[in-house]
């Protein structure tokens, strides 16, 4: 195994300004968008007091969840110590701060009161879980960029794995937080289940590493650095099994609530008559989001790039749709003031709550990819992230 | 765009140090409001006037010097004891200090036509210092901005307008020309 | 002299009234205080002169009785008027803010079906002030939920916990709100049992709309109206199977 090197990307180049131009201004409309949202008031959105939580909410918790997903790689080579992964643990940890990033931006900019985050920073409420998650994510900040910082000043190496150690717990915590978000939400037949904490910490592990994946190659093909096959399988069957693993705990969790009498509604609301999500759920989650990408990442297509770079964003795809029929499906399904009973009333009682994203929401969500990307684009320029090949020769611990 | 409350913040605790002698002429909004304090050192033609309505027949809770100081204070102080405990006046009785009820009431102003002048007008009582002192509020994008009614007739008002020239206070090498420039001008949609 | 204050209150409020009743409320209310300290009289038996803090000591609630064939529409307009509610120019019918709403309730199986206001049902566990992340959504020592806009960012998360669906967002920028009921864009509110009524001594807007199918008053106190109306006759609340003990109360469901 020859030594590895780490290089920065060459700032002063044509393809990088390109990049640089490109998230900058998905970005800089992302803001935009929210500044007209923030300056006319909610109601130029599809949200409403029925969907209280929309798009944007979808595309947050998309970035936040990922985020820990995207750190899994560092830590499999500093806790689990496999050195395969060594190279691609900086890059790893610095995605992992960056979805976040883009990921709070977002649900910070649909804030009713943006301006106030001063209040949100200053004044907490113990008791709540956004609270927890608001310490969560800070810390997660901290603690991986100590670890970032351990893993690239060389005297410092040796704490790697204690550092690591240490973020690899955070992460599993924070995802646990975020799911908890909705765990918490009693009244609400779609999301008071014990299993969605443990299937948000799984499709944590498969978007982040789908979302890494689509960043390695990216990056390794727009600099013309060497990606080895060796690196690039060991990922993408990593990644298949994440979806693999996703899947089985979709059927699992809708079985599961399936026989239970409090949550049968929804389940059938989402599974067979809930409209746009039935078809989310089945067309776009099921087939596009899990079984095509197995099927890519396994078949004969398994070692083609450009079908495993499809395979990862269609893993991306499916992952937005679950959300969204987590997040808007569970909150369209209406909410049972008399169990049993048929109710109805000016304020939409007893029935489905229409939602129909509008163009500020998505382009807000948008903006939150797009400052994700901008600030790995100038990562990388500005530190040794990357490594400066990761063909075969090096990558693989076993090549002479 | 949403930075107003950050210059409140600090608009508010530069208050409570009382060291605003101390402080750098870093922003020019704190310099406004400082040069209240000379407001009526009198030194006419100096620069740009401000308009200041000036309540008759009863005296407001503090004398108007420390008024201009303490009033975020007394609001948020009051806001917190009304809203959060349940306190609703002085253990006399009285309406409580910081009642920003009780403040628009008073300093209600009214147009030519006899109708009290709303928020997005700049003789409106708060806007005619907020605007001239280039530090926005945000209080009257939940709170009414004029008296219930339409303000035909109020016991405690009795307007006269007084105008103040705004002085330059000598400590500051700048004149109200300077500042009149630096200070943006501010709308209440802004807020 | 409060008592004058209340007719006033309940007199068809031309401008000179308002202006009056602040200049009352203002000078001669002290006056009444010193004339005879602590003998504040109201019409609630345990309310607190109002330079006091709120008590937990009391507990406020509500007793709906449904079987009173009332229009319970007019205890929704007497709130919308009292906190200058529907005033919204932009929002569709779905973003705009209701504190409380009429629901009809049918059973499938017996074909029974009935009608009953429902609003914020301040619980004493309430989710919404569990989950607010800044302490906005708080309950105040007298059991009345309320939202703090000073504080409310505006995530919420509130509306999402609460099992009423009694919380509304401000989706758009307002203007002309009432000198009691400040409400704007950006924070979320929802039915505050007319606190300012309270604390002066009044029933609720709606209470005081609906013939007397509404009744309110203090829990905690075993003689109150209420406390007596629920010993002999019990009642309900929505919900119960949350336990989260909400201080509105129901006859009839
Ligand atoms: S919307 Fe406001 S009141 Fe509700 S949880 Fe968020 S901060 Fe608290």
């Amino acid at each position: 195994m020859k030594k590895l090197h780490f290089l920065e990307v060459e700032g002063n180049t044509k393809g990088f300004y390109t990049f640089l131009g490109l998230f900058g201004l998905i970005s800089v409309i992302g803001m935009l968008a929210a500044y007209y949202m923030e300056h006319n008031g909610h109601w130029v959105t599809g949200m409403s007091n029925q969907i209280i939580w929309g798009t944007p909410h979808v595309f947050a918790i998309f970035l936040i969840v990922a985020a820990s997903g995207a750190l899994n790689v560092a830590s499999i080579s500093s806790v689990f110590a496999k050195t395969a992964y060594k190279p691609l643990a900086r890059l790893s940890g610095m995605l992992a701060l960056a979805l976040l990033s883009g990921g709070l931006v977002v649900l910070l900019l649909d804030l009713g009161r943006p301006d106030r985050l001063i209040v949100a920073m200053t004044k907490f409420n113990f008791v709540s879980i956004f609270t927890w998650n608001i310490f969560l994510y800070t810390g997660f900040m901290g603690i991986v960029g100590i670890y970032l910082w351990t893993m690239m000043d060389r005297p410092y190496n040796n704490l790697t794995k204690k550092a690591g150690m240490a973020a690899f717990i955070w992460r599993l915590v924070l995802t646990t937080g975020t799911g908890s978000i909705f765990g918490f939400l009693i009244a609400r037949e779609a999301y008071d289940s014990a299993l969605l904490a443990p299937m948000f910490i799984i499709m944590s592990f498969s978007f982040g590493l789908a979302f890494f994946l689509l960043v390695l190659m990216g990056s390794y093909k727009y600099t013309d650095r060497e990606l080895g096959d060796y690196i690039v399988n060991r990922l993408k069957n990593l990644l298949g099994v994440f979806v693999a693993a996703v899947f089985y705990f979709v059927i699992v969790y809708h079985i599961a609530n399936l026989y239970s009498a409090d949550h049968r509604g929804i389940t059938t609301f989402i599974l067979a008559d809930g409209g746009i999500y039935t078809f989310l759920f089945w067309v776009v989650q099921i087939v596009l989001g899990s079984l095509l990408p197995l099927g890519l990442l396994y078949g004969p297509t398994g070692n083609n790039r450009t079908m495993i770079g499809l395979a990862s964003v269609l893993v991306i795809i499916g992952g937005m749709a679950q959300l969204y029929v987590i997040i808007i499906g569970g909150q369209a399904y209406p909410m049972h003031l008399f169990p049993g009973m048929e109710v109805s009333s000016s304020f939409y009682d007893g029935v489905v709550a229409s939602y129909s994203p509008s163009l500020p929401e998505v382009l807000l969500g948008l903006g939150g990819f797009g400052v994700t990307l901008l600030l790995v684009t100038v990562a990388v320029a500005a530190l040794k992230f990357l490594p400066a090949s990761l063909a075969d020769a090096v990558a693989d611990p076993h090549s002479k | 765009m949403r930075l107003q409350l950050n210059i409140d913040f600090s608009f508010n605790s530069f208050f409570n140090k009382k060291s605003l002698q101390k402080l750098p002429l870093a922003v020019a909004g704190l310099a406004l409001i400082a040069s209240f304090n000379t407001v009526n050192a009198s030194q006419s033609d100096l620069g740009p006037s401000i308009t200041i309505q000036e309540t008759s027949g009863e005296k407001c809770v503090l004398p108007s010097e420390e008024m201009r100081r303490q009033h975020p204070d007394l609001l948020k102080h009051d806001r917190i004891k009304t809203l959060r405990e349940g306190v609703r006046a002085k253990a006399d009785g009285g309406v409580l200090d910081g009642s920003l009820k009780q403040c628009v009431n008073c300093h209600a102003v009214k147009d030519d036509n006899n109708k009290y002048v709303r928020i997005d007008n700049d003789q409106h009582f708060c806007v005619s210092c907020h605007q001239y002192a280039a530090v926005s509020i945000d209080c009257f994008q939940c709170h009414r901005d004029i008296p219930e009614g339409s303000g035909d007739f109020h016991a405690l008002s009795n307007h006269k307008e007084v105008n103040y020239n705004a002085v330059v206070p000598g400590t500051y090498s700048l004149t109200v020309q300077d500042m009149a420039n630096i200070a943006p001008e501010v709308h209440s949609d802004d807020n | 002299m409060t008592i004058n204050i209340e007719n006033e209150k309940q007199q068809d409020t031309t401008e000179i009234e308002s202006s009056r009743r602040n200049f009352i409320f203002g000078s001669v209310a002290a006056a009444g205080l010193s004339v005879a300290p602590g003998v504040m009289l109201y019409q609630t038996a345990n309310a607190r002169s109002l330079s006091e803090k709120a008590s937990s000591k009391v507990r406020w609630g509500m007793l709906v009785d449904t079987s009173k064939q009332v229009d319970w529409n007019k205890c929704v307009e007497a709130c919308n008027k009292e906190h200058g509610l529907n005033n919204e120019t932009h929002s569709r019918d779905d973003q705009k803010t209701q504190y409380i709403r009429v629901v009809d309730v049918t059973n499938k199986g017996t074909g029974y079906s009935m009608s009953l206001p429902v609003m914020c049902q301040h619980c004493e566990q309430a989710p919404c002030v569990d989950v607010c992340p800044t302490g906005a959504s708080m309950t105040r020592p007298d059991g009345i939920v309320l939202v703090d806009r000073h504080r409310c960012i505006g995530c919420r998360y509130c509306m999402m916990a609460c099992p009423y669906k009694a919380r509304s967002f401000v989706h758009e920028v307002l203007s002309d709100q009432t000198e009691n009921t400040p409400r704007g864009k950006g924070c979320v509110e929802s039915c505050n049992m007319c606190v300012n009524r309270v604390d002066n001594g009044q029933d609720p807007a709606c209470v005081e709309a609906s013939d007397g199918a509404i009744v309110f008053g203090d829990l905690n106190d075993p003689n109150s109206a209420i406390s007596t109306l629920l010993k002999e006759h019990g009642g309900k609340q929505i919900r119960a199977d949350l336990k989260l003990n909400p201080g509105v109360h129901y006859q009839g469901i």
